[in-house]
C-alpha cells in the first residue's frame, strides 16, 4: 500500500515545499513546488493527483551561435555563473521568506546527462543544503519528466514517449519500474534534429528543433516528400543513418552539386528541393517512426493513453500526429504539455523528488550525492506507485 | 476508427465474404472469415484470417504507400518460403494483395481455458504465472526457442519478436502446445549476425517488460531451445551459434545509458 504521507511536513504545516535544481544539459532550471497534504494520499495510487502548485519555474538556456553545439565545459561554466542568481529569483518569485523554515527538501538531477554541467549544479545543491540545513534528494531526469507530465495532464497510467536531445524512449510502467519498451539504438531524436540544424547553420535560439519546426511549416511542396530511410527495428529505432543521409543532401544543396538528381533538374539545372522541404521531410519521417513504435507499445500493453514528454515533445506536429494515432485507436487520448514543462526545468525535478521524499527516501550522507552520466530510467525503484 | 476499418474491409471484401474483426494491433487489423477465396468450403467450422494494413492517417501518404506495399509483399513472400521449410511452423498463406494491404491466411490457435484469452505466448505465460516453473512451461519455451533457432538457421529474421507474436496450437494428442510464429511484417532475409542478435534482444526485452518476475528463467529456456537447433549442425553450427550469442551480448550492452555495473 502506497502511503505518500509517511513523512510529515516541516513545522507542522499542512503542505510540503520542494525546490528542484536541474542542469543536465544546456538548460539551467530552478523550480519550487508545493504539495498539500491530502487524505487521499494515505493509501492507493494517487501520485498523479498531487494538486501540486507551481510557485516558481525559472529557466536559463545556454545558447550557442548557429552551427555550433554546446560543449560540456562551456555549459558547466554557464551554469556556475547563473545558478546563484536563478536560485535567488526562484525563491523570490515563490515568495518564500525564509528558505530555512519553508523548504522541506532540495532536489537535484542525479543523471543522466552531461557530466560537467551536472557537477556544477549538484555543488550548488549541496551548498544550499548545508546553508539551510535541508535534506537532499537525487532525482533521475527521465523520471522527473514522467512525473511532471503525469501531474500536469492527470494521466493515470499512460505509455510515455520521452523525446529530447539526449533521450528517445518509449516507456510503460510495470511493477514499480518505468520500463523501457523501445528506444533509439544510436543518436537521440533531439540530437538528430540539433545536428541537422547545425548543418543548416540556423539559429539555436530558442532551440534548434523549434526552428526546424518553423521551417518545416513553410514547406510549399508537401506532396512531394523526399524519401528517407525508414528505420524502425521492432520496438527500437535508429536515426544516425537518416541524419547522415539528409546531411549529405543538405551539403549537396549548399554546394550546388548539380549532379545530384534528387535536388536538381538534370536538364535545366533548376533546384527541385529547398531547405524547408528537407526539414519537412525529416520531421515527417522521424515522427512517423516515433508514432509507430509508440503505437506498438500501446498495443502490447493494451493502453489507450499516451503522454509525450521531453523537449521534442513540445513540437506541435509530433503532438498532432500522436493525437491522430490515438483517435484512430479506439478511445485513445494523447497528453502533452507545453514548453514550460516539456523542456528541462526545475519544477519536474522538485515534483519527482518530493514524491520520493514523501515516501521516505532521503539522502543521509553527502557522499551519496554523487551524480552520474549514465542512469537508466528503469534503474529507479518507483515506490510511490502500486 | 475501428468502425472505419471495418467499413473499408467490408467494402473491399463485398457482401459475399462476411468478416469479423478479432483484433486490432498496432499495424494491422485482423479479421476472420468463413470463406476461402478460391476453394469450395468443405467444412463449415473452418475459418480464415484476413490481415489488413490500414493506411495510417498520421503518416505522410508517400511513406504510407511505400510501407504498406513493402511490408505486405515481403510478409507474403517470407510466409510462403518459410512454409516450405521443414520444422518451421507458420500460418499457411492463401492469398495477398500488396497494393491494398491485404493478406489471407490460415487460422491458428484457440482460446485458453478459464478466460485467459487467445492462446498466444503472452496469455499462456500469464495463465501459468502461479506455477511458472512447471515442466510444461519449460517445454513450451524451449520449443519457442527452437522455432526461432530454425528461423535464424535458415537466414530469416523475424524483426518483431514479442510474446504476442507467438501463437500456441494444441497438439492433436492434447496436453502440450506447439508454438507457431506469426506476424512477419518486419521480417527480412538476412545472414547478418547483427540482425539475429537484435531479434533475440527484442524478444528478451519483450519478455522482461511483460513477464518481469520470471523473465530470467523464461529467457534461459528460450535460449536453450535456440541453441539446440544450432548444435544439431555440428561444428559449423556451434561456430555460428557462438557468433550470434556474442553479438546478442553486444547488442544488449549497446542499449543506451546502461549502467556500468550490470
Amino acid at each position: 500500500m502506497v502511503n505518500l504521507n509517511t513523512i510529515p511536513p516541516k513545522n507542522n504545516r499542512e503542505y510540503y515545499i520542494a525546490i528542484g535544481l536541474e542542469g543536465s544539459a544546456n538548460k539551467l532550471g530552478v523550480g519550487v513546488v508545493k504539495h498539500p497534504r491530502l487524505a487521499s494520499h494515505q493509501s492507493g495510487d494517487n501520485s498523479h493527483i498531487c494538486k501540486a502548485e507551481i510557485l516558481s519555474n525559472i529557466r536559463d538556456t545556454y545558447i550557442t551561435p548557429p552551427g555550433e553545439g554546446f560543449l560540456p565545459r562551456d555549459t558547466a561554466r554557464h551554469h556556475r555563473n547563473w545558478v546563484t542568481r536563478i536560485i535567488k529569483r526562484a525563491i523570490k518569485e515563490a515568495k518564500l521568506t525564509d528558505p530555512k523554515l519553508d523548504i522541506d527538501v532540495i532536489c537535484f538531477t542525479k543523471g543522466p546527462g552531461m557530466g560537467a554541467p551536472l557537477h556544477s549544479v549538484v555543488i550548488a545543491a549541496r551548498t544550499i543544503s548545508l546553508l539551510w540545513d535541508v535534506p537532499l534528494i537525487g532525482v533521475n531526469h527521465c523520471v522527473g519528466h514522467i512525473e511532471m507530465g503525469r501531474e500536469i495532464t492527470k494521466a493515470e497510467n499512460p505509455v510515455v514517449l520521452y523525446v529530447s536531445g539526449g533521450n528517445t524512449q518509449v516507456i510503460a510502467y510495470s511493477e514499480n519500474r518505468y520500463r523501457i519498451f523501445g528506444e533509439t539504438l544510436d543518436v537521440a531524436i533531439g540530437n538528430c534534429l540539433d545536428r541537422f540544424a547545425r548543418t543548416l547553420k540556423i539559429s539555436n535560439a530558442p532551440s534548434p528543433g523549434y526552428n526546424i519546426e518553423q521551417l518545416a511549416k513553410q514547406c510549399k511542396n508537401k506532396d512531394r516528400l523526399i524519401q528517407l530511410p525508414y528505420t524502425v527495428k521492432g520496438m527500437d529505432l535508429s536515426m544516425s543513418g537518416i541524419l547522415a543521409y539528409i546531411d549529405s543532401l543538405a551539403k549537396d544543396l549548399f554546394k550546388e552539386n548539380k549532379k545530384n538528381k534528387l535536388l536538381f533538374d538534370q536538364e535545366t539545372g533548376e533546384g527541385l528541393v529547398t531547405v524547408e522541404d528537407l526539414c519537412y521531410s525529416l520531421q515527417e519521417n522521424l515522427f512517423a517512426m516515433l508514432v509507430e513504435i509508440t503505437e506498438r507499445a500501446m498495443a502490447h500493453v493494451n493502453a489507450s493513453q499516451v503522454l509525450i514528454v521531453g523537449g521534442v515533445g513540445s513540437n506541435v506536429r509530433l503532438q498532432e500526429m500522436m493525437a491522430q494515432m490515438c483517435r484512430d485507436r479506439a478511445n485513445g487520448r494523447v497528453h502533452a504539455t507545453d514548453e514550460r514543462f516539456c523542456i528541462d526545468n526545475g519544477v519536474m525535478i522538485a515534483q519527482a523528488g518530493l514524491l520520493q521524499y514523501r515516501m521516505g527516501d532521503v539522502i543521509k550522507d553527502l557522499k551519496d550525492t554523487v551524480v552520474t552520466q549514465k542512469f537508466r530510467t528503469d534503474e529507479v525503484y518507483v515506490s510511490w506507485r502500486e | 476508427m475501428s468502425q472505419e476499418i471495418i467499413d473499408t474491409v467490408t467494402q473491399y471484401c463485398t457482401k459475399n465474404i462476411p468478416v469479423t474483426l478479432i483484433s486490432q494491433g498496432a499495424e494491422a487489423a485482423i479479421f476472420t472469415t468463413p470463406v476461402h477465396p478460391y476453394l469450395q468450403n468443405t467444412n463449415e467450422d473452418e475459418v480464415y484470417i484476413i490481415k489488413y494494413r490500414p493506411s495510417k492517417k498520421y503518416r505522410h501518404p508517400t511513406i504510407n504507400k511505400a510501407l504498406t506495399k513493402h511490408r505486405t509483399l515481403s510478409e507474403s513472400r517470407i510466409l510462403a518460403k518459410l512454409f516450405q521449410i521443414k520444422g518451421i511452423k507458420v500460418p499457411k498463406l492463401i492469398a495477398c494483395d500488396p497494393y491494398n494491404g491485404y493478406i489471407w491466411l490460415e487460422f491458428l490457435g484457440e482460446d485458453l481455458p478459464n478466460g485467459f484469452g487467445f492462446s498466444n505466448l503472452k496469455n499462456y505465460l500469464w495463465m501459468n504465472a502461479t506455477d511458472s516453473y512447471h515442466d510444461n512451461v519449460k517445454n513450451t519455451l524451449v520449443k519457442v526457442g527452437e522455432q526461432i533457432g530454425l528461423l535464424h538457421w535458415n537466414d530469416y529474421c523475424h524483426g518483431d519478436l514479442t510474446s504476442s507474436n507467438i501463437v500456441l496450437v494444441k497438439t492433436e494428442s492434447g496436453g502440450t502446445w506447439e508454438p507457431h510464429l506469426i506476424d512477419f511484417g518486419l521480417s527480412s532475409i538476412s545472414n547478418l549476425v547483427e540482425d539475429k542478435g537484435v531479434d533475440l534482444y527484442v524478444l528478451e526485452r519483450a519478455i522482461i517488460s511483460t513477464h518481469s518476475s520470471f523473465s530470467d528463467k523464461y529467457n534461459e529456456w528460450i535460449l536453450e531451445g535456440y541453441s539446440n537447433i544450432y548444435k544439431k549442425h555440428g561444428k559449423a553450427g556451434n561456430q555460428r551459434l557462438t557468433e550470434v550469442l556474442a553479438r546478442f551480448a553486444d547488442v544488449r550492452m549497446r542499449g543506451r545509458k546502461r549502467s556500468m555495473i550490470g
